[in-house]
Parts: C-alpha cells; sequence; structure tokens
C-alpha cells in the first residue's frame, strides 16, 4: 500500500455550492497543459497547468452537464441543460482570451475561480444543436452522438459534425434509434434527472475511427475478439464503432453505429438495431475498458481487452473473451461488488481502475495479480478475470470527477481530480512502487518535497473533517436514540398509575374568524426525569362519528403531528386545535382525540446513515435508509378522550349578562344571516326549515331511570347538601365548562344549545317507579332529554348513556347488590327491546337495497322504531 | 383620447385586454417572420414560443371570464401550432393545455366539479353544449377542437356531436363547419381552415396507406385519391402517386400503376420509393432490363442527400404522417440496401458482370473508410455482411475473375480470424487427448467451397481439391448443441438451417468429386459422390454425377441399379423449388449441375440397357 501512496498536488479551488459539489455532472478533461473544466454550474474553466493559471471562463445560458474534446478539430462541445449542444472552437477561445489578458492583470489570482471580467458569455449561435432533452452525448471523429429522453424512450441519435471552416452548425440528423426501456420518472417533467445516462464508443483495432481517435476521453479501441464476441460478426466485418449506453436504469446496450445510419428520418427498428448486453440493476455511472493481458513484446499500441461498467452503488460488470473447452469463443462476463456510492471513475492503464466514493478514492487491479500467463497452467485459460477485486485506497476524498491524464510521467499515471470542495488536482501515481532513494537531496528537491507534503496535509485534513463530522453525526444518532428507549421504557412500563408522561384533553368554546368554533386543548405533561428531544413529535388524531363507522376510519381520520422541540423533565406543553363544527355547520358528535407520541427515526438516524452531505448524491437520500423499519419510527400511545354532546352544549341562558351577548349567536351562522337578523330587529325570525321545524314540530324527547341508590352512589359525598336531582345534573356536566354556574344555582333543569344551534332540554327530576319491585316503589331518577332536533337528541342520548355505562361498570365492580326486582317485568321489557332491535336490523338491510324512493318510507319507519325503542324510558337499576 | 370610456372602473380591465392582444399579435407576426433554418431566426421562434407561454401565464393567473377568453384559448392554439412545429411532434403536456383550456371554459359555467372524472370527450361535449351559449367563443374552440384531434390519433377522441352521427374522421372532417372568424378576432399562427384542410389531407393519406398494408385495395384506393385531390404540399403528393401506383400494381392495373409512379417521379425530389415500386412492378412484368434500370437509378437517387428544407412553423401534412416502417409501401431503404438488392438481381437474372461490379461497389461502400461519409450495411432487412462477402465472390467467380474472389474470401477470412475458433488447444488438447471440435460457423466452409470453385476456375486443381478437403472437414465437425452461445448474429441462424447445411455438404462433396474426376481418379470420385448421394438423397445432380463416373469405371450393374432409382425419382414431382437457400450456394449449385439430364438419361438408356438386352 506504501506504493499506492499519491502524490498531490493542488492547482485550483474553484467556486462550488454550499454542500460541496454533487457528483455526476462536474466534468475535467485535459488537452496537453490545458484543463477544461465544469463544475455543474453555467461555467467552464479552462486552466493552463504549465502557466498554473486559468485561462478562461465561459458562461453558458444554463447548467453544464457534459464537456467532450475533439483534439483533431481543435473543438470543444458542451452540453447545456434544457439548451443543447454548443461548439467553441479552442483557437478561437485562446485568442479571445489573450486579447483579454491585457486588461486585467490578475491573473494569477486563480483561487478566486472568477473575477467577473474574465467570464466570457457564451455566444448564442455557438449552439449547434439545439434540444432540450438531451441527456448526454460523445464525438467520435466527425460524428456526435446524441442521448435525449423521448417523450416514452430514450433516443440515440447520430449527427455529423461540420468539418472545420464550415457552418459549425450539425448538418443534421443521419441516424435514430430508440432504446426499449422509457426513461425513469415522468415525461412532463424532465426536470434535472438524478442520474444522467453514460454514453462510450467502442472502437475495433481496424477502425479508421480507432487510430483517429487514440486520446479520446471517452472511447476506446477493444480488442478484436471481445469486440466480434460483444457486438457480433457484422460490427467486426464492417469495423464499425459501436456505441454503449448505460442507463439510469441498470441496463447496458449497445447500437452499432453503422447500422444506425438510416435514410431520412426513419427510425431505426429497435428490436434489430440495438442489443442489451446487460442489467446492472442500478444507475450505470461508468463504462470503460481496460487492457489486462501484458503486451506482447512486437505489439506497439495496446487495445483493450476488458469491458467495465460500474454501478452507482459499487456493483461492477467485467467482460473478457476467453475460450470453452471445446475452443469456442465465449464471452467472460464477471460481477463484482466495489464500495458504493461510486461518484465517478476512470480507467488507467495496466489493467488498473480507479474509482471515487465519498470516502475515499480507490484504485482496483483487472489484470491478474501481474503475474504472467503460464502456459503450463491449464486452469486458468487466457483472459481470466480474477475472482476478487480488492479496492487500495488512495486516501483521496470526495473527488467528483475523474481523468486520466494524457501527460503521464514515466511507469506511473497521472489523475487529474475534482474534489467536492471545488479543488482541482492532479494525483500522480507511481505504480512501480519503489520508494526514491532519499540520499541526494538538493535544494530544488527540498523545495519540491515540502510541496508536495503540504499538499499531503491538505488532503489529509480535508478527509479528517469529513470523517469527524461522519462521526459526530453518529454520535449525536446515538444519543438520541439513547434517550428515546429511555422515554419508551418509561412510558412502557407504567401501566398502572400515573404515566411519566400524559397527555390531557379539554374542550372549550372560542371564536375564531366569526364563527364559534369548538376547539380542543391537549396538554403535554413531562413529569418524566428525561426530556423529549428532537425526533418526537405529538400526534393528535381526531374521529368523528361518522368516520369512525366508514370503514377505513384511519385514513379519513384527521391526524395533527405537532413536533415537540425539547420538552425537558417538568414542564409541559399546550396544543389547541379545532373539532368543529366543519363548514357544513354539523358536529359529529361523538369525537374522539387519540394522542400519541412519535419518535421518528428517519429524522434522527436518517443523517447519520447517509454519510456526509446529502446534497452530494441525492440518492443517498433514500438508498441507505431503506434498512430502517417499516414504520420508520416508534409510536407510543398516551391517552383517548372522547368529546360527546354533553361537553359540547353550551348555555347561553346560564351566563351572566355582560357574557351573553356573543354566545346568542348561532355557532355557524352566516354573517350575512346574522346581519340580516340584526336588522330585522328582535322577534322577527327567520324561516328557515329549522326554524319552522323548532316551531311547528313537537321536540323529540327520550327519558333514562336510574335508581336513585345507584346514583348516590355514583355521585357520593361530593354532591352532598343538594338534592339527588342538581347532583345528577352536575355530574353529568361535569365536563362542561358551565358546570360551576349549574352548581352555584343549584338547577335540576337546563335549557342548552347544541352545536348546530338547536336548543336541547335536560330535565332531572325524581321519580317513583312502582311495577317493577315487589317491595315497593322504587327511588328513580328520571333523565329526560329534549331538543327539537332529533339528531342532536339522539347525540345527547348517547352520550348520557355513554356516561350510565360507565357509571354501572364501576359500581358493579365495587359488588353493589341491586334490590329485589319483578324478574317478569323485566323480562317483558327486554323481550319487547329485542323485538324491536330484530325489526331495525331487517329495516336497516333493506335501507340497503333499496332505490331512493322506497327508502324515505323505509327510514321514517326506523325513526319510528327508535322512538319505540327509548319510549319505555331505559332503567337503570 | 376623446373616446375613452366614461366608464372608469371597466378602463383598466379593457386596456388590458388590449395589451395582451396586443402581446399575442406581436409574437404571431414574430413567429412568421421566424421561418426559415437559420440559428437566428430559430432562436427568435424560440422566443416567440416563450413570449406565449409567459402571455397564457398572465391570463390564466385570473380567474376565468368570458371577454377574456376568446383571447385565452387563441393564444393556447397559437402556442400549440408553434410547439409541435419547433418540436415537430406532439407531446402530453400540449394536450394537457388544451383540457386546461376547456377547464377553463367549464369554470366561467360553473360547471366543472362534476366534469372532472369523465373522459376528454365528455369535457369537449359539455364545452361546446355550454359554449354554445357563449357565440364569441366558437372559432376559438372549433380551432381548439381541431388541435385536440392531432393529439388523439384518431381513436380516443370522439368528436361526432360536432357534425352529427358521422363515425369517420374523413367525413366528419370534410362537414366540419368551421364558424366564421370575426375580423376583429386576434391573430393566428394557422388559421382553422388551414388546419381543417391539413388535418384531412393528413388523414385521409393516413387511412389510405393502413388500408393497402392491410389488404382492402378499393377502399385505399378511394382514400388515397382523396388524399391526392386535397390539398396537398409537392412531397407528400409524390408520396400519394406512389401509394397509388403501389395500390394499383396490387390490384393488378400495371399500366395505370406505372402513370402514376411516374407522376411521383417528375413531381419531387424525393424519387426512392417511386423507383423502387418501379421495379417490383417491372420484375413482376418480367421486364427484367427496365427492373434493372430503375434499381440502378435508385442506388444513385438514394445516394443524393438534399438538405432538409426549412420547415413552416405550421402545422404542416408532414407532420403528421407516420414516419415509414420497413413494411410500409414507402419504405425504400438505404443506398447500400437498394445497391444490394441490385447486385442480387444481377446475379439471380445471370449478369455476372454487372453483378460482380455491384457487389464491389457495395463492398466498398460499406467497408472502405477512406471517405468520411458512412453508410449501413443491408442489414437487418438484408442478409448479413458474410453472405455479402460470399454472393460477391460467387458473383466474381461466374464473371471468370476467380482472382477477384480468392481476394474477397481472403478479406474476409482475415477480418474475421479473431473470431473463429482455435484450433490448436494447447491446454485442452494437453488434458482431454480427442474432443470434440469447436464449432465454426457454416460461411467459413462456404468461404472454402467458394475459393475451391475460384481455384477450379484457374486450373489448380489441387489447390481446389485441398479447399473442398477443408470446407468438408469443417463442415462434418459436430454440430455446435447450444446454439446460444455467443451473440451470433441472425444469419447464422439462417445459414444453419438444415436443409441448406445439407445443400452445402453435397455442393461440396460433388466440387470434390468434380475434382476427383478432371484429376482422373475416377474411384475417389465415385467415392465422393456415393457420400453425396447418402448425404443429400434429394439432390439429384450428384446422383447424375454417380450414374457418369459407373459408367466411366464400367460398372454396368450398379449403374443399372442406380438408373433406375433415378428413373423413379425423376418421375416424382421436383421439390427443389420450395427450398430457399442462401444466394451464394445457389450459384455454387447451378455451376455443379449437369448441363443435359434429359439428354444423359436418353444416353444412357441406350448405352446401358441396350447392351443388357442383347
Amino acid at each position: 500500500m506504501a506504493g499506492l501512496a499519491p502524490q498531490v498536488d493542488y492547482l485550483a479551488g474553484f467556486c462550488c455550492p454550499l454542500g460541496g459539489l454533487a457528483a455526476g455532472k462536474p466534468r475535467v478533461l485535459c488537452l496537453g497543459a490545458e484543463i477544461f473544466l465544469s463544475t455543474g454550474s453555467e461555467l467552464v474553466y479552462v486552466y493552463d497547468q504549465e502557466a498554473g493559471l486559468l485561462t478562461a471562463v465561459y458562461r453558458f445560458p444554463g447548467q453544464v452537464w457534459h464537456l467532450e474534446l475533439l483534439a483533431l478539430r481543435r473543438a470543444l462541445y458542451v452540453l447545456c441543460a434544457h439548451r443543447g449542444i454548443y461548439c467553441l472552437s479552442l483557437d478561437q477561445a485562446i485568442r479571445s482570451v489573450s486579447q483579454d489578458d491585457g486588461d486585467d492583470g490578475d491573473s494569477e489570482d486563480s483561487q478566486d475561480g472568477e473575477s467577473p471580467s474574465r467570464v466570457i458569455p457564451v455566444d448564442p449561435d455557438a449552439c449547434v444543436l439545439h434540444d432540450a432533452t438531451l441527456c448526454t452525448f460523445t464525438v467520435l471523429d466527425n460524428l456526435l452522438i446524441t442521448l435525449a429522453q423521448g417523450p416514452a424512450r430514450w433516443k440515440v441519435q447520430l449527427f455529423e459534425c461540420p468539418c472545420p471552416g464550415e457552418d459549425p452548425r450539425l448538418k443534421g440528423q443521419i441516424g435514430e434509434v430508440e432504446l426499449s426501456t422509457p426513461p425513469a420518472g415522468s415525461p412532463r417533467e424532465p426536470a434535472a434527472p438524478y442520474f444522467l445516462p453514460v454514453l462510450c464508443c467502442m472502437s475495433p483495432p481496424g477502425s479508421r475511427v480507432a487510430h483517429s481517435h487514440l486520446h479520446g476521453s471517452r472511447g476506446f479501441t477493444l480488442e478484436e475478439t471481445l469486440f466480434g464476441l460483444l457486438f457480433g460478426t457484422d460490427a467486426s466485418l464492417l469495423e464499425s464503432p459501436v456505441i454503449l449506453c448505460g442507463l439510469p436504469d441498470g441496463q447496458l446496450c449497445c447500437v452499432v453505429l453503422q447500422t444506425l445510419v438510416t435514410s431520412g428520418l426513419a427510425p431505426g427498428d429497435s428490436k434489430a438495431l440495438v442489443k442489451i448486453l446487460h442489467h446492472l440493476e442500478e444507475p450505470i455511472v461508468f463504462i470503460g475498458a481496460l487492457r489486462t493481458e501484458p503486451l506482447a513484446e512486437d505489439v506497439e499500441d495496446s487495445h483493450s481487452d476488458c469491458l467495465v461498467a460500474l454501478g452507482h452503488h459499487g456493483r461492477t460488470l467485467a467482460v473478457k473473451a476467453s475460450w470453452d473447452e471445446a475452443g469456442n469463443l465465449v464471452p467472460e462476463l464477471r460481477e463484482y461488488c466495489l464500495p458504493g456510492p461510486v461518484l465517478c471513475a476512470a480507467c488507467g492503464g495496466g489493467g488498473r481502475m480507479y474509482h471515487s466514493t465519498p470516502s475515499d478514492l480507490c484504485v482496483v487491479d483487472l489484470a491478474r495479480g501481474g503475474t504472467p500467463w503460464d502456459p503450463m497452467q491449464p486452469d486458468r485459460g487466457p483472459g481470466g478475470l480474477p475472482s476478487l477485486l480488492c479496492p487500495a485506497s488512495l486516501s483521496v476524498c470526495s473527488v467528483v470527477t475523474l481523468s486520466v491524464s494524457s501527460r503521464a510521467p514515466e511507469g506511473g499515471t497521472e489523475l487529474l481530480a475534482l474534489s467536492a470542495k471545488g479543488r482541482l488536482m492532479t494525483c500522480r501515481l507511481d505504480l512501480n512502487s519503489e520508494t526514491p532513494s532519499p540520499t541526494r537531496v538538493t535544494a530544488a528537491n527540498t523545495g519540491r518535497k515540502i510541496k508536495e507534503l503540504l499538499s499531503g496535509i491538505g488532503t489529509v485534513s480535508e478527509r479528517v473533517s469529513f470523517l469527524k463530522k461522519a462521526v459526530d453525526q453518529r454520535n449525536k444518532a446515538l444519543t438520541c436514540l439513547n434517550e428515546a428507549m429511555n422515554v419508551s421504557c418509561a412510558l412502557l412500563s407504567s401501566r398502572e398509575g400515573p404515566r411519566p408522561i400524559s397527555c390531557t384533553t379539554t374542550t372549550t368554546w372560542s371564536r375564531l374568524q366569526l364563527q364559534d368554533m369548538l376547539t380542543a386543548t391537549c396538554l403535554l405533561e413531562n413529569s418524566s426525569d428525561f426530556s423529549l428531544d428532537r425526533g418526537w413529535a405529538l400526534c393528535i388524531q381526531v374521529l368523528t362519528s361518522s368516520q369512525a363507522l366508514e370503514l377505513d376510519s384511519a385514513s379519513s381520520a384527521v391526524t395533527y403531528t405537532i413536533p415537540v422541540d425539547r420538552l425537558g423533565p417538568g414542564s409541559r406543553r399546550e396544543v389547541t386545535l379545532p373539532l368543529g363544527p366543519g363548514e357544513d355547520g354539523m358536529l359529529d358528535l361523538p369525537v374522539t382525540v387519540s394522542c400519541a407520541l412519535f419518535y421518528s427515526l428517519r429524522e434522527v438516524v436518517g443523517g447519520a446513515l447517509t454519510p456526509s452531505d446529502c446534497s452530494k448524491d441525492p440518492s443517498l437520500d433514500m438508498c441507505p435508509l431503506d434498512v430502517l423499519p417499516e414504520q420508520e419510527g416508534i409510536c407510543l400511545p398516551l391517552s383517548e378522550h372522547t368529546v360527546d354532546m354533553l361537553q359540547c352544549l353550551r348555555f347561553p341562558s346560564l351566563a351572566t349578562p355582560h357574557m351573553q351577548a356573543p354566545s346568542l349567536l348561532s355557532p355557524v351562522s352566516d354573517p350575512v344571516d346574522t346581519f340580516l337578523g340584526a336588522c330585522l330587529g328582535p322577534g322577527s325570525k327567520l324561516a328557515g326549515p329549522a326554524s319552522l321545524r323548532a316551531t311547528y314540530l313537537p321536540p323529540s324527547v327520550a327519558a333514562i331511570k336510574v335508581s336513585a341508590e345507584l346514583l348516590r352512589a355514583t355521585v357520593g359525598d361530593s354532591y352532598s347538601g343538594v338534592s339527588l336531582c342538581c347532583a345528577t345534573l352536575q355530574w353529568l356536566l361535569a365536563e362542561n365548562a358551565a358546570v360551576d354556574i349549574v352548581r352555584a344555582r343549584a338547577l335540576s333543569s337546563v335549557q342548552g344549545v347544541a352545536p348546530d344551534g338547536t336548543d336541547v332540554h335536560l330535565i332531572i327530576r325524581e321519580v317513583a317507579v312502582t311495577d317493577l319491585c315487589p317491595a315497593g316503589p322504587l327511588q328513580a331518577v328520571e333523565i329526560q332529554v329534549e331538543s327539537s332536533s332529533l339528531a342532536n337528541m339522539c347525540q345527547a342520548h348517547h352520550a348520557i348513556i355513554g356516561r350510565m355505562q360507565r357509571m354501572v361498570v364501576e359500581q358493579a365492580a365495587r359488588g353493589s347488590s341491586p334490590p329485589d326486582l319483578r324478574m317478569q317485568y323485566l323480562h317483558q321489557i327486554q323481550a319487547n327491546h329485542e323485538m324491536l332491535l330484530r325489526e331495525v336490523q331487517t329495516l336497516r338491510d333493506r335501507l340497503c337495497t333499496e332505490d331512493e324512493g322506497h327508502s324515505c318510507a323505509t327510514a321514517e319507519k326506523l325513526l319510528q322504531l327508535y322512538r319505540q325503542l327509548r319510549s319505555p324510558s331505559l332503567l337503570l337499576l | 383620447r376623446s373616446h375613452e370610456t366614461p366608464l372608469g372602473s371597466s378602463t383598466p380591465h379593457a386596456s388590458c385586454l388590449d395589451l395582451w392582444r396586443q402581446r399575442n399579435d406581436q409574437l404571431v407576426r414574430q413567429a412568421k417572420v421566424a421561418q426559415g433554418l437559420s440559428l437566428r431566426r430559430q432562436q427568435l421562434a424560440q422566443d416567440a414560443l416563450e413570449g406565449f407561454r409567459e402571455l397564457l401565464h398572465c391570463l390564466q393567473g385570473l380567474p376565468a371570464a368570458v371577454p377574456v377568453l376568446p383571447l385565452e384559448l387563441t393564444v393556447i392554439c397559437n402556442f400549440i401550432t408553434l410547439r409541435a412545429s419547433l418540436a415537430q411532434g406532439f407531446t402530453e403536456d400540449q394536450a394537457q393545455g388544451i383540457q386546461q383550456g376547456l377547464e377553463r371554459v367549464l369554470e366561467t359555467q360553473e360547471q366543472l366539479e362534476p366534469r372532472l372524472e369523465c373522459g376528454l370527450s365528455a369535457l369537449w361535449d359539455s364545452v361546446l353544449h355550454s359554449s354554445s351559449l357563449l357565440p364569441e367563443l366558437l372559432p376559438a374552440l372549433h380551432h381548439l377542437a381541431l388541435q385536440a384531434l392531432l393529439f388523439s390519433g384518431d381513436d380516443h377522441l370522439d368528436l361526432t356531436f360536432l357534425s352529427g352521427a358521422s363515425e369517420d374522421l374523413l367525413l366528419l372532417l370534410k362537414t366540419w363547419n368551421l364558424p366564421a372568424e370575426e375580423s376583429d378576432a386576434p391573430l393566428t399562427i394557422q388559421d382553422a381552415r388551414g388546419l381543417r384542410d391539413v388535418l384531412l389531407t393528413a388523414s385521409a393519406y393516413r387511412q389510405g396507406l393502413q388500408e393497402l398494408i392491410t389488404g382492402r385495395l378499393s377502399r385505399a384506393l378511394s382514400s388515397l385519391h382523396e388524399a391526392a385531390s386535397g390539398l396537398c404540399p409537392q412531397p407528400v403528393l409524390v408520396q400519394v402517386y406512389t401509394a397509388l401506383g403501389t395500390c394499383l400494381s396490387k390490384m393488378g392495373n400495371p399500366q395505370r400503376a406505372l402513370l402514376y409512379l411516374l407522376s411521383a417521379l417528375k413531381g419531387g425530389s424525393t424519387w426512392g420509393p417511386a423507383l423502387l415500386e418501379a421495379s417490383r412492378l417491372y420484375r413482376q412484368l418480367g421486364n427484367t432490363a427496365a427492373e434493372l434500370e430503375s434499381l440502378e437509378l435508385l442506388v444513385e437517387a438514394l445516394s443524393i442527400t438534399h438538405g432538409s428544407e426549412a420547415p413552416q412553423l405550421l402545422i404542416e401534412v408532414e407532420l403528421l404522417l407516420p414516419r415509414p416502417e420497413p413494411a410500409s409501401p414507402l419504405y425504400c431503404g438505404t443506398q447500400s440496401q437498394a445497391k444490394y438488392l441490385l447486385a442480387s438481381r444481377c446475379l439471380q437474372t445471370g449478369r455476372a458482370e454487372d453483378a460482380a461490379e455491384h457487389y464491389l461497389d457495395l463492398l466498398a461502400l460499406l467497408l472502405d473508410g477512406s471517405e468520411p461519409k458512412i453508410s449501413p450495411p443491408p442489414c437487418p432487412t438484408g442478409p448479413c455482411m458474410p453472405e455479402v462477402f460470399l454472393e460477391a465472390a460467387a458473383a466474381l467467380i461466374r464473371a471468370g475473375r476467380a482472382q477477384d474472389a480468392l481476394t474477397v474470401c481472403e478479406e474476409l477470412l482475415s477480418r474475421m480470424s479473431s473470431l473463429l475458433p482455435k484450433m490448436p488447444q494447447p491446454w485442452g488438447n494437453a488434458r482431454k487427448g480427442t474432443k470434440e471440435s469447436p464449432h465454426c460457423p457454416p460461411w467459413v466452409s462456404a468461404t472454402h467451397l467458394l475459393r475451391g470453385q475460384a481455384w477450379v476456375q484457374l486450373g489448380a486443381q489441387k489447390e481446389a481439391i485441398s479447399e473442398f478437403s477443408r470446407c468438408l472437414e469443417l463442415l462434418f465437425r459436430a454440430t455446435p448443441t447450444d446454439k446460444e452461445q455467443g451473440p451470433a448474429s441472425n444469419c447464422e441462424q439462417g445459414c444453419t438451417s438444415d436443409v441448406a447445411l445439407q445443400q452445402l455438404r453435397a455442393a461440396a462433396l460433388i466440387s470434390r468429386g468434380l475434382g476427383w474426376v478432371t484429376s482422373g481418379q475416377d474411384t475417389k470420385a465415385l467415392q465422393d459422390f456415393l457420400l453425396s448421394v447418402q448425404m443429400c438423397p434429394g439432390n439429384q445432380d450428384a446422383s447424375f454425377h454417380l450414374l457418369q463416373t459407373l459408367r466411366r469405371l464400367d460398372r454396368r450393374d450398379e449403374a443399372i441399379a442406380f438408373w433406375r432409382r433415378l428413373e423413379a425419382q425423376t418421375k416424382l414431382p421436383q421439390e427443389n423449388a420450395t427450398w430457399s437457400l442462401p444466394l451464394y450456394l445457389e450459384t455454387c449449385l447451378s455451376w455443379i449441375r449437369p448441363h443435359d439430364r434429359e439428354t444423359l438419361l436418353e444416353e444412357f438408356q441406350t448405352s446401358l440397357l441396350e447392351p443388357c438386352d442383347l
């Protein structure tokens, strides 16, 4: 590993957005001493490596996604997102800059990246191809190959580049084919894709293109054998270059360039022209080729004999040609797993491939460990790929784009890299791994040495800061998790007695925006020893009775999620939320308010699982989080509270005079109605249907009888000194704000207003039930509910019954014995009720199946039955 | 200024509407100026498109109002026209733009809610019903409806309610009564009437083409006539005439078909489809000279690349036509495909010299790297590249240019050398000794066969026999069990059809046998002929050669027995016609066929049977 320690030189720093550069779009290319660089912004920089200064900065009208150099024509092609491809002549570029140089003397100041005076806006005429859907392109000799995101499918198009001196505009499309797979995402929104597809040209050795394209950045020359195997007889007979497309969905497909040329604009048949070589099942970020076999002595130029493709998560495909036992040519195909996520990669000499992850730059050796092939070892035919790849670290982190420099030192490799922080650097690798003897130290040597050391320190410090950040994040996440664990344990272990963290719900009426609103106030109280920190949220689910009846009640319930931001021990937080009535003026009672604490694992742990800043790689936001459990958090139920009619009743008649005026308004009255009502003056009532009904129909009535003994036991001592009726009323309205007035005036009957504005009358009186008990008349209390609105009467009745049920259950637990009863009478009542219930059931069934006309009558009958059910008023003993 | 409205409140509204209108009119004028190909003008058109988009945003940012709606709908129409003509196609978002426009109309009628779930047709239905109350909207709405037809193809959108009960799109378009546009209406890039005519022509043509492909010829004819009689730009007219020619020739009216093809050729600059169709027609008529001449012209026509003309910034007929697929009668392929067709027809019709020249041209076209232009191979519709080489070699031999044929074969083998199986296997043989040999593509054997034939022509019997032996050696190797191995191109499967392989073996055996005969080694020849008869009993050539050799060797009894069998066979119906063999193999087989079978048979009868009767 010592031999792999690279010698890193920082060349220049460039502006980068907060959070660093994202991988995928920055590019760096070099031609001689010139380095062309884009960071994914609108700018393209030209940097002179020898002079050590920035020579030009071009501003394009959109984000730059891709750069290609056509060295022979001295042209730079630039893909500008959502615009098209621009072509800059390099000679012209240099000229325009040298003119520029006279004006400003800050050429040394390359650290700034761009001083505004140097930025040359690119002429719109330089656009050689207008196409907003282009995603990537590549150039090959005189051809330009583009990959565009068509409405339904990826589309490969072929254009002829003009010769130098001609009109720089492309001469027109000479071929087109659609790939079989649709691009991911909606076609309607061709916004910046997460991953751009990758194109790569592979030429056979005989191709004229191969000769003229020796130091292309993306083109490779493949050995005939591998070429023929991969792309077929025709491609190798024609000696036609092949375009490889690596798509974000993981597909690796190829198109023989010469078959792509079609007459006119007729697209080629994609089935015949496009061949899918492999599916990597993760976005392909790099395609390249390598020479893995040692070169024979007499061969001058080496052709690659191994095709590689890298997926984003590190899955790597390598293909070589080999012969099977019978002597037939077969492709040898291997998949490896390298550490991901891969930001970028490059193929170097000697079978080495470099790939960068956020934490490291690694090199893998696809040659067979450097041992020459031994013909006496029959087990390994020629072209055997290693069974395992061992990445060796180069200790440079967050490199977002790489390119192998053409100015490689003897026996080594020089990489040009751009780090996420926007630093351009060269990494010189001496692959011979011979440490030079440090004996003769000259002054120049020392200077260079110091410079090397300084750059080394720079690299290490960048790496350290990155690693430190990651560790910090993880520690913080662990602390949070620990606290969450404590809280959960405390809550779950204390089933009995007061809970360390509690939530109580109360309801009040308040006026919001001209409308009276029933609001629930949830009070979260932390009496435990732990604090509720980041990641905790209070979830309040509001479920109305009509929603509860529907099958998918969970989906129709309204859930409020309120983040609990640091609730220390002993502190409390109050949350108020409106319950209704809604826009229709109706409030479906009862309403159930359930509170729960939710702890979001995603929020707390998510950050720590994604290494470094997420902005660097959008896909990281989702991928590592897959390890989290499905529900993504912990849910601890706290309390459940039911809001019924008795809690919602308002008593304007009881109100003290100075409070009376506002509450007289109907809670949901239309302001216009109110206004009109006010104009018409008192006494002239609006003839709405509700008021008509109230005036002319007898109110609905229901009554419940409860034995006085039972009530007394429940009401207990707290209401001593008042009559049982008053005590019962107070007990019923215990959760209502008006209870104090009721208590103060010792009322036994009260007139309230329901949420929808109709009256509800509660009357409580003592009665004697004679025919039930053989021992004589039984003391009982009758609770009578009266309302002009049937719905309100029902809701109030339901609320009272609910309380009674709870009371009976409590009393039964205490073990009080009922008095002696006349059973036959009770049986009679029960039988009656059962028969009525059966009838109700059949009617309700019929209601479901009948059409509108009949159902009205049925509903009418049903209501009658319900009334009958209630009428021999329920008796509780 | 004096007539500025006294109603102060409506002034800003009216002037705003006027401003928007002026903006629309200005953009329309800009787009009309921008017709052309130059980059500046393209930029201008692009800017106009952006302008329309912004204007639309402005208009749709406000609640829909009836006075503004005609302008808004017109802007939508203009935007779609420009967008479609710039992008040369229709996209989903344009259709959505239309839908949004419709919803805005309904918004003013307060009918929006229940319509949302219904399909587009229902939306149109309700819009047009409600707009009958708003006559000022009608022109723009009809324009929009025409544009909606562009997106729907002809199956999604049911606009029959516009014109009564007609189901037929053509009839619908023809009877579509467009409301008259008012003179003061906002400007449009393309007016509704023009768009309707374009749609009418395009759909008539499409329908005709579809019917032509599916074989409903008389209906195709009437649709195509309809298209030709409509408003039809010249290039489209050429296509229509070609399709008419195809249709008529299929209906058995070659003379009328030729007339149409001729007018297609006179009409325009795209001669390809018409020439190809003419060559088919001449072939059908048996006029080989004319057929080959049209093919030659076709090759020439396809070599001319005429630059694409400046597209108009309108929705034109061309935009609505499908791109020709290989199945379409208007698909004429590429230059190399035409060249191949010409070369192979020459070879088939026995014009060997021409064929050889054309094949050499084709190979040069495909392989010569000196030209910057590249040309696609005849694949995938034609044969694969090795077959082109083999046919070229066969044509050269036939034309008496054996040396050239050898060069072509050499070229083929050298280009493929890296893909051939490795014969000596140091690691394989050392371990297992004898084992099955590697599979070799059949066309490699065929190359050796043709090389042998070339040597025969050059009079070098020894070399010829060794080539035939090499061919046989490769052929009799074990056939591969797994055909899936490697990315074999489709032609290799074609060559490996059992019949072709059998015939190839027979051809090689007969050829070698003939070689032995020439060098006087009759017994060896006999062996090969016998083998070939066994190998391929259907091939009568082998039997004839065998018979002749037997007679020469004076093996009378065997000869008689064999002759009787052969005679019985000749009485059976011949099956050879049904085989479809590769052209090079067919050519090769024709060389080794005994010339005059009937006379030979008679000769046998007299020379063999008479002495027997004595």
